[in-house]
């Protein structure tokens, strides 16, 4: 299973540092978008993406994108919890 | 200012308040420096957990103590953020919830 790990973050919150720290510990790669310190355009189009998924656009916000090929029908089930 | 000083200062405040700073001093002092970032950049302490638009008549509600801090604290016995707390919180009397976001996006 194909799977990519986004962490929406502010610079400045403690929180958000929290869960960094989680995710290193637990060697999860990830990638940090690091909103505040974007600059008006990209930060305009990553609180574009953050929205789809997060309408309150709060920070921080862990969003974990799983690709499954195929017809896998136990990954599926486990990731769509049915 | 030096942190410990303002760390001081808020401590303090809470007290007047009839609240307290977080007991977690580490978490707060962090807190502090977020705070002192967004008053470097954007000239007001916007809340350290909430991306500030830079326009301070836009974000005079984030400004810390923000705005939804008071209704936070009875409810949850933790601001937003979780600098500003109630006794009962730091007595471990109360769960860690997540605090939801009070503010309305405009």
């Amino acid at each position: 299973m194909l799977r990519k790990v986004k962490l929406y973050s502010l610079s400045t919150c403690p929180v958000c540092k929290k869960v960094k720290e989680f995710l290193s510990d637990n060697n999860v790669e990830y990638e940090t978008i690091e909103v505040d310190i974007l600059d008006g355009g990209e930060q305009w189009v990553a609180l574009k993406e953050l929205k789809k998924i997060n309408p309150q656009e709060t920070f921080p916000t862990v969003v974990v994108e799983k690709a499954i090929v195929g017809f896998d029908e136990e990954n599926l089930k486990k990731v769509l919890e049915i | 200012m030096d942190l410990n000083r303002i760390y001081e200062n808020l401590k303090k405040y809470a007290h007047m308040r009839g609240i307290e700073l977080n007991k977690d001093r580490e978490f707060v002092l962090d807190l502090i420096r977020g705070l002192l970032r967004n008053e470097e950049r954007y000239g007001y302490r916007s809340c350290p957990c909430r991306l500030a638009s830079g326009d301070k008549e836009k974000d005079k509600d984030i400004i810390c103590p923000c705005l939804y801090s008071e209704e936070d604290i009875r409810e949850y016995g933790r601001c937003y953020c979780g600098l500003y707390v109630s006794k009962d919180f730091n007595e471990g009397k109360i769960p860690m919830v997540f605090v939801p976001e009070r503010r309305q996006k405009k």
